[in-house]
């Protein structure tokens, strides 16, 4: 589907990009921070590998930016593309869920 | 080791030093948080190798969109180059496994097979033209990267592949004088049991392997060099249509060389096993199939790299620099 295919890269509910800019989206966090509220929301446990190569391309792709710290553990928030972009995302995500509840009647009086 | 990075336990060298000098840190951090005084588990290690290479992958251009269509263009042909390396190993064990047919084998007049090996003949030939063609065009922006004073960042490669090839070579005419003193049969691994046969055969499988290292090693040469390059566009979709040509090459003699064997494995195994003509053998040769199997990897390598580089979606134009 066209709609799926965004610039941003972002594509699936569970995809590690957006369970990353939709835990950013409450706040700044670090690493190890990131991966426990995306287990805490989605119950999908991020390994090391897997969320650094994420965050890896959110940065290049200028949706989250990195926080100064004196620390090892470095925080980053969502930039304003990346806002837009998860926005454009969970649109998509929505409309998609709302299609799905409505065929299975968990709408009352909606058709799809 | 250094004690910011005690929880590392060695994870971090599977990224490529850029990332790791930007995310080192945090990572060795987040290990650190995840594992607390626990080491990694083999799973945790495993993908962590596995996000490693893809980001090295990605930082060379081979998988993912980071880097400039122009980079992944040239990676495009540059992974050609390296499964026409592998397919010339390939090539050489078939050469050696088919040596004699079309002379004394047994199936001169089965058409199917002649036509197929003449087949691997001719485009091997061709393939071999269109890859020194592919060398011959970026000879002008190589002797520009060597005036510009660029010898010194490849040569540590050029000197290992250079001393490699003296030792296949050296290897190469012993095995050749060596050679000599045998017959025919002997030289074709019969009469296994007399030892100068097995000093042979061991002295072939070795000046082999000499040989495929000393190719590996210029292939590297090649590769680190045109990394170097400043290739104008012209020259770099000259060269992806001329690795689409060479890929294109390799699927003919891989389809070639499968038509091949299944034509003498129907009609006469035994020559496929190198035994005595008329004698019951299997149509399965272990090293054919080997070379089979390089062969198709070689060729898959190939037809990623093509892929690759039509992905860079670059319309080039004359005399730009890419």
């Amino acid at each position: 589907m066209a709609r799926n295919r965004q610039p941003t890269g972002l594509r699936r509910s569970n995809d590690p990009p957006v369970l990353i800019l939709t835990s950013l989206a409450a706040g700044p966090k670090h690493g190890h921070a990131l991966a426990k509220d995306i287990e805490d929301f989605a119950g999908v446990a991020l390994g090391p590998g897997a969320l650094y190569g994420a965050i890896t391309r959110l940065e290049e792709r200028g949706l989250i930016a990195p926080l100064e710290t004196d620390d090892r553990r470095r925080p980053y928030r969502i930039t304003a593309a990346g806002s837009a972009a998860l926005a454009e995302v969970v649109d998509d995500m929505r409309r998609i869920a709302d299609i799905g509840a409505s065929r299975l009647g968990l709408i009352p009086g909606a058709l799809a | 080791m250094s004690p910011r990075r005690s929880k590392g336990f060695g994870l971090l060298r599977w990224y490529p030093p850029r990332w790791q000098e930007r995310y080192g840190d945090e990572f060795d951090a987040l290990m650190e948080d995840t594992l607390g005084e626990r080491p990694p588990t083999p799973r945790l290690r495993l993908a962590v190798a596995l996000a490693g290479l893809r980001e090295r992958g990605r930082e060379s251009g081979i998988v993912g969109d980071s880097t400039p269509p122009a980079d992944r263009a040239r990676v495009g042909s540059l992974l050609v180059l390296c499964a026409w390396a592998a397919f010339v190993v390939a090539g050489s064990s078939f050469a050696k496994l088919s040596e004699g047919f079309g002379l004394t084998g047994p199936t001169r007049t089965a058409s199917l097979s002649s036509g197929a090996y003449r087949t691997v003949t001719v485009v091997a030939i061709v393939a071999c033209l269109v890859v020194m063609f592919g060398m011959a065009i970026a000879v002008p922006s190589f002797l520009r990267f060597l005036r510009a004073g660029g010898w010194p960042q490849i040569r540590r490669h050029v000197v290992r592949a250079l001393i490699a090839s003296v030792i296949g070579i050296s290897a190469l005419t012993a095995l050749v004088g060596l050679a000599h003193t045998l017959s025919p049969a002997q030289r074709a691994g019969e009469l296994v049991s007399h030892p100068a046969v097995w000093y042979y055969q061991v002295a072939f499988i070795a000046t082999t392997l000499l040989l495929a290292v000393a190719l590996g090693l210029w292939t590297v040469a090649a590769v680190a060099t045109v990394r170097r390059l400043d290739l104008t566009g012209r020259v770099l979709s000259t060269e992806a249509v001329l690795a689409a040509a060479a890929t294109v090459a390799m699927v003919v003699m891989t389809a070639a060389t499968a038509v091949w064997w299944g034509s003498i494995a129907s009609s006469t195994p035994w020559f496929v096993q190198g035994t005595p003509a008329g004698s019951a053998g299997s149509p399965v040769n272990v090293q054919l199939v080997g070379t089979m199997v390089l062969m198709l990897v070689a060729s898959i390598l190939a037809g990623y790299g093509v892929s690759r580089g039509a992905q860079s979606g670059l319309t080039f134009r004359s005399g730009r620099r890419a």
